[in-house]
């Protein structure tokens, strides 16, 4: 269970890079929203093996809260907004 | 039922290794947003199952559950919504590394 884990924390690794290099805005809202799917499954993972049920309701909270940020954000740029 | 959720859980994790590769490795905002939105919801959506069926039906797997729902549902709805927007502002293929 550890390993795969420390998989899902390795997968990160590109993700973050993308989001911190991406040359349009779309790529960091991309990057943004696929990493922080990620650490939503880490964190169930996490869950699951220490046997801690508390820390979904984290997670469902997170998940929800990245959902309207990512939506918000996205008619933002969709309306013009940013630097052009 | 163990051996199940791991070999369910090995599938999803190769499946977000390989579309987080695959993000960086392309060269445009529409193909990367084809490998995040269909790679991300296969292996998410398989990791959740296999953390479902790994310890049997316990209390804690509704939540499990939900939270694999609210996945599904959601990542299709913000891969449309950043397509669309990166369409409306006129956004051409191919102009970006």
């Amino acid at each position: 269970m550890q390993i795969l884990e420390l998989l899902l924390f390795l997968s990160l690794a590109p993700v973050l890079w993308l989001l911190w290099r991406g040359p349009t805005p779309w790529d960091r809202l991309l990057a943004y929203n696929s990493s922080s799917n990620r650490v939503v499954v880490a964190v169930c993972l996490i869950a699951v093996s220490t046997r801690e049920p508390l820390l979904l309701d984290v997670a469902i909270g997170y998940a929800a809260l990245s959902f309207l940020g990512v939506v918000i954000i996205s008619r933002f740029l969709e309306r013009g907004g940013g630097h052009r | 039922m163990t051996i199940v959720g791991f070999v369910l859980m090995g599938l999803g994790i190769a499946f977000t290794v390989i579309g987080s590769v695959g993000m960086v490795r392309f060269h445009d905002v529409y193909s990367r947003l084809q490998a995040s939105g269909v790679s991300d919801n296969a292996g998410l959506g398989l990791i959740l199952l296999g953390a479902v069926l790994h310890g049997g039906w316990q209390a804690h797997d509704a939540p499990l559950l939900l939270l694999l729902v609210l996945i599904l549902l959601t990542n299709p709805i913000v891969t449309h919504s950043i397509a669309r927007s990166a369409f409306v502002q006129q956004h051409q293929e191919g102009d970006d590394t």
